[in-house]
């Protein structure tokens, strides 16, 4: 012993802790089984109600009734629903099949090669995902309908013509394609920009091009990128409600999605027994279709992070192919989002637009006026950013916890929990919506959660969770596990360390978390289906029922509007988060 | 300081036991080191005293106080006042140097002028005083892991433990940490208990050393000790470099054995009680390399010289010794033809049976 350690300072441990078995404490126990409970509760929950009222005779809400199958009984012996699963079908094929086609080759085309503008091509086809899915649709009609602007305009000075009826099943593929495409775009991508490329110099060496090198030895590579997100394409596609509600109507085209919507909200009395049914249908559908995709690829996708190696991958040449690939990448992206997204701007800021009329003469603000004349719409909007913000923030705050426990804790079940979070995702928005219906009307029959934003709010913040996992725990799976321990050793207790390490060092990852959801909550429309009010309309929504009945320069002004705002947080967000701390 | 005493402890990991029963005794102020091959269950020992892992079953006590007894007790990490320096050093990159050897104080509530002092003290120890305000990201890995360890000595801790401190550092910096360390560690006086596979670590710095293997221990003893008369062929072979050779032992007269080595005529003359089929073991410096025909002893052979090398600081050949190769390592450099003359010194030579 020296001088050098002077008598302790502060408190010494104390004697022998009658602490419970287990390296937490009972109060940090306590508080995981807490959070635990809550997030079951809320993410699990709900899916009892809408099973129970597929099987009940009566609405939950009325009561009475007993026990049935005759919802299933019904549902099953309707042809006209039996044609619904088998357009639904159609349609997720189609898009699947035309996304990963437009999605593979662009990954490869502007991630690998040497194609001019790659950079801003790349930014343009990622613009669907982006922005609010709506108002894309709104500006494909406007534009390449049988009597859009562009459609019209070619027939009448030139002799082409736009060759897809949007009214169609094959026109609806298309326009889901161009949200669809840069999905698989996204997921594939990483994978090429992750695959080492002395692979390709192997191949190189071995006597192949460049472009044969590419082709063998990288686009195999990619295959689980592309099952991966093909799946999670068809899924998806299986399950959208607002494309097929705007686009299929004309045509009676109809989808499970609008076969439930349509037998809620437009039959009198609501047959909510049988939509029960159809929901708990299309629920096992994609929940299975997601469990299978999950089997496949062991959820590797949240794993993957693009490492450094990109910079060391040279692009491979095209050579003659070069120009003529460039025109066709400009022709497409022009198509599927330049044109339809400069038809909004467009329509939103001309009384009339039609090839007849030049429309630099018919501009005008109107449309814009009667937006915020309508006490509707601007409710819609205040009430969206207040759901987005106020929701964002909470989500985000419960994911955080959440992660925590599950990743960073003793607790028993966090296995569990990391399952919890996820299985959002598989709910279909319609689904989500429905759930929150019936398990507002068991736990609140005077409505009054419903009657306010809370009740929607906390639907979409659900919904949300496994969006906002999704960003926020590869951040927190890259902080070591050592700083956690060496704050406990250090003296803190659980939730001490992970305050001040854990939590600390991903608040990057949970202000990206907040700007992602904020945006995705902001735009939610299905599961608002079955939740919204009088009092409560949301912009999602909102947009959904007037795309679906008309198609004026209003509506396009309220799109533009509903895409300003999340240009704007999203560039904030980048801004923002472009000062990254020592780390 | 306290002295620390594990008896009985046993982990599991599903079906994989990694600790049989595990006792130990650290002395107080003594530096204690846990040796072993990767997954011989060092580290779960280590982390079971911080309190990062728990046994299955065991009593742990820091001196007088019980920090795990079974399902009874066990304390969380934060209670049990240790300092522990971990191989990643985990220095919170989101803090200074300063505030990262404060924190420990911060816990217990130490007041703002009191840390400071401290801080400054421990920091003066390590020689870091002078980057206090510098944050990790701008310190070499050497200077990280003395923040590291002055984040451990801060509170003061009852037991510093150190799981492979050295492993993120280059060869000549590790050297010259180790005899810092050791120094240091000295100074201060506190137990330690320190992780490592790696031999010469061990040596170095120990006063003692526990030699582990799958979760059992195969001896304690003093660095001479475990080196010079190991337990065991695996202590043998794992510290230092020892040439192990087959042979059968005929029974002993006056203590000294002849031991016959597959495909040599002549059996070496060993001191040892042993009979039958046994390894005889012995290191490649304690063979005795002789000039030319320097006529016939006990225990002198004269062997084929199957490779040599020159590693700077010595000479090292490998010969045939019967059936066997051996290795055999000089300082001076011999001169020989194919043929190289060695002698096996009896008291050099340890044999172990067969199991």
């Amino acid at each position: 012993m020296t001088a050098t350690l002077s008598p302790t300072p502060g408190a010494r441990a104390p004697g022998v802790g009658r602490a419970r078995s287990g390296r937490a404490s009972a109060r940090t126990t306590a508080s995981h089984y807490l959070i635990w409970a809550v997030t079951l509760v809320l993410v699990v929950g709900p899916v009892v109600p809408i099973v129970v009222a597929s099987l009940w005779t009566t609405p939950l809400y009325a009561s009475g009734g007993e026990p049935t199958l005759d919802n299933y009984a019904t549902l099953l012996s309707d042809a006209a629903w039996w044609s619904a699963v088998g357009s639904s079908l159609a349609f997720a094929g189609l898009t699947t099949v035309l996304s990963v086609v437009l999605g593979v080759g662009a990954a490869v085309l502007l991630s690998r090669t040497d194609l001019p503008l790659r950079g801003v091509f790349a930014g343009v086809l990622v613009l669907p995902v982006i922005l609010p899915g709506l108002v894309l649709i709104v500006g494909w009609m406007a534009m390449w309908a049988p009597s859009g602007y562009v459609s019209s305009w070619l027939e009448v000075n030139t002799f082409l013509s736009f060759p897809i009826d949007l009214y169609t099943m094959p026109g609806m593929a298309l326009v889901a394609t161009s949200v669809a495409a840069p999905i698989i775009f996204l997921f594939c991508r990483t994978t090429v920009l992750a695959i080492d490329s002395s692979l390709e110099d192997a191949a190189r060496s071995s006597g192949a091009g460049p472009l044969r090198a590419l082709l063998s030895v990288t686009v195999p590579l990619l295959r689980p990128a592309i099952l991966n997100s093909a799946l999670l394409v068809f899924a998806v596609s299986f399950e959208v409600l607002g494309l097929p509600l705007i686009l299929g109507f004309s045509n009676d085209i109809t989808l499970v999605s609008t076969y439930l919507y349509d037998h809620w909200i437009n039959s009198a009395p609501p047959e909510q027994g049988l939509v029960s049914a159809g929901a708990v249908f299309l629920l096992a559908c994609v929940s299975g279709l997601l469990v299978v995709r999950n089997r496949l690829v062991g959820d590797a996708e949240r794993y993957t992070t693009v490492t450094g190696k990109a910079s060391a991958q040279r692009p491979v040449g095209l050579g003659a192919a070069k120009w003529p690939l460039t025109v066709l990448v400009a022709l497409v992206l022009g198509v599927l989002v330049v044109v339809p997204l400069a038809g909004v701007v467009l329509m939103s800021f001309t009384s009339l637009l039609t090839p007849l009329l030049d429309p630099w003469t018919v501009l005008t603000l109107d449309n814009f006026r009667s937006v915020f004349d309508n006490p509707v719409w601007v409710d819609s909007i205040r009430n969206s950013l207040l759901i987005a913000g106020v929701g964002g923030l909470v989500a985000t705050v419960a994911i955080a916890m959440i992660s925590v426990v599950a990743h960073r804790s003793d607790f028993r079940y966090r296995g569990s929990l990391q399952q919890a979070v996820l299985w959002p995702r598989m709910m279909p928005g319609l689904v989500t919506g429905m759930a929150f219906f019936w398990s507002f009307a068991i736990l609140d029959p005077s409505g009054a959660v419903r009657s306010s934003l809370w009740g929607l709010g906390l639907a979409f913040a659900v919904r949300s969770l496994a969006l906002g996992y999704g960003v926020f725990y590869p951040a927190l799976a890259a902080i070591g596990q050592d700083l956690d321990r060496a704050a406990r050793t250090s003296g803190a207790t659980w939730w001490q360390a992970t305050f001040s390490v854990a939590l600390r060092l991903s608040a990057p990852a949970m202000a990206a978390c907040f700007v992602l959801l904020f945006v995705s909550m902001l735009n939610d429309s299905d599961p608002a289906v079955f939740l919204v009010t009088d009092k409560t309309p949301v912009m999602g929504l909102t947009m959904l029922q007037l795309a679906a009945t008309s198609t004026g320069g209003a509506v396009a002004a309220f799109g533009v509007i509903q895409m300003l705002i999340t240009v704007v947080v999203l560039g904030v967000g980048r801004l923002v988060l472009g000062r990254r701390i020592h780390a | 300081m306290p002295d620390l005493t594990l008896t009985d402890v046993a982990k599991r990991f599903g079906d994989n036991t990694v600790l049989h029963e595990l006792d130990l005794h650290v002395r107080d102020g003594e530096l204690f080191t846990l040796l072993g091959p990767s997954g011989c269950g060092k580290s779960t020992t280590l982390w079971s005293i911080a309190g990062l892992h728990s046994p299955d079953r065991g009593t742990i006590a820091f001196g007088e106080r019980v920090v795990f007894d079974g399902q009874k007790v066990d304390l969380p990490p934060e209670k049990r006042n240790c300092g522990v320096v971990f191989q990643s050093y985990a220095v919170w990159p989101h803090l200074d140097v300063a505030e990262n050897v404060g924190y420990p104080l911060k816990l217990r509530k130490v007041g703002r002028r009191d840390r400071a002092a401290r801080v400054h003290e421990v920091l003066e120890l390590v020689e870091l005083d002078h980057l206090a305000a510098r944050y990790p990201h701008e310190l070499s890995g050497g200077q990280q892991q003395r923040v590291a360890l002055a984040r451990a000595l801060a509170h003061p801790p009852d037991l510093l433990l150190l799981d492979e401190p050295f492993s993120n550092l280059d060869a000549k910096l590790r050297e010259r940490a180790r005899d810092w360390l050791r120094t240091l560690q000295q100074r201060v006086g506190v137990t330690t208990v320190f992780v490592t596979h790696d031999q010469d670590e061990a040596l170095s710095m120990s006063d003692r050393i526990m030699v582990m293997e799958q979760g059992r221990v195969r001896q304690v003893g003093t660095p001479e000790e475990v080196y010079q008369e190991p337990a065991d062929l695996f202590v043998a072979d794992f510290v230092g470099t020892v040439n192990v050779l087959p042979g059968t032992a005929a029974a002993a007269r006056e203590g000294v054995a002849r031991v016959w080595l597959e495909g040599l005529g002549e059996p070496l003359s060993v001191p040892t009680g042993e009979v039958g089929d046994v390894k005889l073991a012995i290191r490649p410096e304690q063979v005795v390399v002789h000039p030319p025909g320097a006529g016939a002893r006990p225990n002198v052979v004269t062997t084929k010289v199957l490779s040599q090398s020159y590693l700077g600081d010595h000479y090292r050949y490998v010969v045939g010794l019967g059936a066997s190769e051996l290795v055999v390592r000089t300082l001076a450099p011999v001169v020989h033809g194919s043929e190289l003359t060695i002698e096996l010194p009896p008291a050099a030579l340890r044999v172990f049976p067969i199991a």
